[in-house]
């Protein structure tokens, strides 16, 4: 079999049209991202207080500062943590569970916002079932993160217009994007080609299958339109401190372990990440479909920004799961993978 | 209690952090927006003060800055009119900088920090006196600042006890000596901030000859007080600062790019001994007037190493101490002492021992650089590390060494520094040419185990921020094996030393800096030489900071090899 040709510099594999590797074997993102970082020269990268600016702007509006979508993750849990110890913000902290969110997930959450004494939303449903379902039966190529990001960003400008709450906490990292206001449209920038192939098979899934279904009637088409839906409702913008913060992973790791007791999950992957059940299923799709999932776009950056190593990024990306278990989480939709 | 301190708007724009009485980072912007004497917002730096404590905006008790902008603007204003219409478009010119950032500070702490609570304006001489006598070793000392003007201060003297400061007396603009080293600095084709110091190595190449003629321009009384003959200069019109009458006694100015010729030497020597010796003169008579043994120098005047030595060598203090960062990168810190210790009165916890305030970065950090980066490099532990790289300088390889947390104030004290062998006769020519890109005429800093200093040159003390010069003594010696025979000193350290065999000296202790003390060691045991050439890591551009920015510097240099940490990076192999 002829082995997978992936970027020298990053962790990219080559995927044409979407994604080429140079004669230097450099891939097509890396030269992009080279080239926009020679006319930025000069340019500074997000500072904290840049994100003090935006919290002391929009604080004290209502009866909390901000609503923080917490996943039980290190990235979460630690945005949740600094928000309340290091910024002295009122949160509300927000979990949602389409039902494949993992115990150890919630365990985290539940002892963080005990812990930090803020006030909590939990919010669990099954209206996504039949939809993941689908992309399963299918076996479409849309990806079945994207489609449940729309869902819960969706939800999220909801509780946000709904306790008038100017911003919304995320724990997103640099590996989305390193320009906020990117990053603050919910990080995807779906024309760029790395994402192109993904986000047409999830129009397109949309188009089929969820556009005429009068369970999903008013399922957002893309993300934009959530964006646009959420800023006709109520203003509030979206901000993660990790994008101003120069912790490493390593160092906020340490602190909410020691502070808030958080754990990392028995299985999990990308290694070192705390995820829902289907992510596995999203991810080994995505895999099959495309040769690399949004975890490995996201390192890549990491390792641009000099965040990680790629030494790091591919020991972590090691797909540490097998169909058995896909097929545990599966049944659950009904399926099964052969 | 945390104090931020800020100096900026007009060069060398800093910040500093003191918690609980003891500096805990301090760094200069230029380091991070890489604009040479940056007299921006330091942003950057106020961001990294801040998290190297772990503290945020909202955890600043107070904010001090390091000028009364108020004060400094009425003598601009007070400047503008007795001069105009002259003054006019200097006036257009810089009123709108005035009303825009300067005198509305708080507002900007509010806006850029979320920072509500109170700011200190202070002096700007007491900021520079507070930075070295509130930091020194001393419970009582005299203090001299000198710098080029404050607000209208441009030379002060007086007295520190404990945690307070007391100025006898004060010299007012436009009678400055840092204003007409400036000036002349200007005439001899140079620029104003980075060219004093170059005027200051030209001197040690001319003859003095011109003393006279400054004794028109300058006139100087028994106690060293002095004042400027307004005949010579223009003092508020923009542009140039020395007007005809000035030329009509030094001759033409030399362009920038013209040939430097004796008579610039000799230019700049007779500045240098006539600014040399009003100081003696003022350091003679403050002695007198205080009684005290112990003296504290600021302001960027006393980044002169000549004029540091000759106070040293000739006044008749006990003791001298100079802070690091004495220009006005040093006045942040000055600020933030004077409030915790003078005005909010708590007593002294902090001595400035070490320059080493700024950004360091992880093991993990260089080797993710450097494996992303695609280099080829290899990690030694520290005992390998100091003897390989002694080896490499032995063999006459530039070294590009990174260590650490980076030097507050414009020296580089083995933490971000190019080092050399001193025994390299071409050395000099190959730093200036290939790696600094800089005038021929430039000595280079010399680094040197602290108990073998007095077997080479005539300093009898500590110099451990680089601030004293020392002449390298004649003894007769066995020339190590180099040239073989017997020789003088001077001819075992030929790339250390100026025209007039001096060496700007830094004075390396085991308990300072560890690593870079056991380097010169091993350097010692391979050439039997103590010391090595120390010039800052940098290339026309502020000292770098980052992995990323030495290595792009080794890549575009003639620098050998590059030490990043416990990393090692070689070119050639």
């Amino acid at each position: 079999m002829e082995e997978k040709k992936i970027c020298k510099k990053c962790i990219l594999p080559e995927t044409r049209p979407d994604i080429w590797l140079n004669e230097e074997g450099v891939c097509s993102v890396c030269v992009v991202y080279e080239n926009e970082k020679k006319f930025s020269k000069g340019e500074k990268g997000a500072l904290e207080t840049d994100f003090i600016k935006i919290l002391e702007k929009n604080k004290g509006k209502g009866e909390y500062d901000c609503l923080v979508m917490c996943s039980g993750g290190k990235d979460s849990t630690s945005a949740l943590y600094y928000i309340k110890e290091r910024y002295k913000l009122n949160p509300l902290a927000f979990t949602f569970d389409h039902g494949f969110e993992t115990s150890d997930a919630l365990e985290n959450v539940n002892k963080a916002v005990d812990k930090l004494g803020v006030d909590f939303l939990f919010f669990k449903s099954s209206f996504m079932k039949d939809m993941f379902a689908k992309i399963l039966k299918t076996r479409s190529k849309a990806v079945i993160c994207h489609l449940c990001s729309m869902w819960y960003m969706d939800l999220t400008y909801k509780i946000a217009a709904k306790y008038n709450v100017p911003i919304i906490i995320a724990g997103w990292t640099k590996g989305q994007s390193v320009k906020q206001p990117v990053m603050s449209k919910c990080a995807c920038k779906s024309d760029s080609p790395e994402y192109a192939s993904m986000a047409k098979a999830t129009k397109d899934f949309i188009e089929e299958h969820v556009k005429n279904d009068p369970k999903y009637k008013g399922f957002p088409q893309n993300m934009e339109e959530v964006l646009k839906k959420a800023k006709k409702r109520h203003k509030s913008m979206v901000v993660s401190p990790h994008w101003f913060l120069p912790i490493d992973a390593d160092a906020y790791v340490e602190t909410i372990k020691k502070e808030l007791d958080w754990k990392y999950p028995e299985l999990s992957y990308p290694a070192k990440t705390t995820n829902c059940e289907l992510n596995f299923i999203s991810v080994y799709n995505s895999k099959k479909h495309y040769g690399y999932t949004h975890y490995d776009l996201e390192m890549s950056r990491l390792i641009r920004e000099g965040i990680i190593s790629r030494e790091e990024a591919l020991r972590d990306l090691e797909i540490n799961f097998d169909k058995d278990l896909l097929n545990v989480i599966a049944k659950k939709l009904g399926y099964k993978f052969e | 209690m945390t104090i931020l301190g800020i100096s900026c708007y007009y060069h060398d724009s800093s910040a500093c952090l003191i918690k609980d009485g003891k500096l805990v980072a301090a760094v200069q912007e230029e380091r991070f927006d890489r604009n040479k004497y940056s007299s921006a917002f330091p942003i950057n730096s106020i961001n990294y003060c801040l998290q190297s404590a772990n503290l945020t905006s909202y955890d600043i008790d107070y904010v001090a800055f390091y000028e009364k902008p108020f004060l400094k603007f009425e003598r601009i204003i007070l400047n503008h009119l007795r001069s105009y219409p002259f003054s006019l478009k200097n006036f257009l010119d810089t009123t709108p900088h005035w009303l825009k950032d300067r005198l509305i500070l708080p507002l900007t702490l509010k806006e850029e920090l979320g920072f509500k609570g109170d700011v200190f304006f202070i002096k700007h001489h007491l900021a520079h006196a507070a930075s070295t006598f509130l930091t020194s070793p001393f419970d009582k000392a005299a203090i001299l600042t000198v710098d080029g003007v404050g607000e209208w201060a441009t030379t002060t003297y007086g007295t520190g006890k404990d945690n307070k400061i007391n100025v006898l007396k004060e010299i007012k603009y436009p009678n400055s000596l840092g204003l007409l080293y400036s000036i002349v600095t200007t005439y001899l084709g140079f620029r104003v901030f980075s060219g004093e110091g170059k005027v200051m190595a030209l001197a040690e190449t001319g003859d003095p000859k011109y003393l006279d003629k400054f004794k028109k321009i300058i006139s100087i009384k028994d106690d060293g007080s002095f004042r400027l003959n307004k005949k010579y200069f223009y003092f508020n019109k923009g542009g140039r600062m020395y007007n005809n009458n000035f030329i009509k006694l030094f001759g033409d100015p030399r362009r920038e790019k013209e040939d430097i010729k004796d008579r610039h030497r000799d230019v700049a020597a007779s500045l240098q001994k006539t600014v040399e010796d009003i100081i003696l003169k003022m350091v003679k008579h403050i002695h007198k007037e205080t009684g005290l043994d112990n003296l504290c120098l600021a302001g960027g005047v006393f980044l002169n190493v000549t004029t540091n030595t000759r106070i040293v060598k000739e006044s008749f203090f006990k003791n001298v101490f100079i802070q690091p960062a004495a220009g006005d990168n040093g006045s942040a810190l000055g600020a933030a002492f004077y409030v915790y210790n003078s005005l909010k009165n708590q007593p002294r916890k902090h001595v400035m021992k070490n320059a080493c305030l700024g950004p360091e970065y992880s093991d993990k950090k260089i080797k993710i650089f450097l494996s992303n980066k695609g280099v080829k490099f290899k990690r030694l532990e520290n005992d390998e590390l100091t003897k390989y790289v002694a080896k490499k300088i032995s063999q006459d390889k530039i070294v590009g060494w990174f260590q650490g947390r980076m030097e507050f104030g414009p020296r580089a004290l083995g933490n971000r520094s190019i080092l050399a062998n001193p025994g390299n006769p071409k050395i000099k020519d190959i730093l200036n040419k290939k790696v600094k890109h800089r005038e021929s005429f430039r000595p280079f800093a010399i680094s040197i185990l602290r108990e073998d200093l007095n077997d080479f040159f005539d300093l009898e003390i500590d110099s451990p921020f680089m601030l004293l010069v020392g002449k390298v003594k004649k003894d007769e010696v066995n020339s190590g094996g180099r040239e073989g025979g017997l020789g003088q000193k001077k001819e075992l350290i030929p790339g250390a030393l100026h025209t007039n065999n001096t060496s700007r000296i830094q004075t390396v202790k085991k308990e300072d800096n560890e690593l870079y003390y056991n380097l010169i060691k091993e350097f010692k045991n391979i050439t039997d030489l103590p010391l090595v050439i120390n010039t800052s890591f940098n290339d026309q551009e502020p000292i770098v900071c980052t992995p990323e920015e030495a290595y792009n510097c080794f890549a575009r240099t003639k620098i050998d090899v590059l030490v990043l940490g416990n990393y090692i990076v070689e070119k050639y192999v």
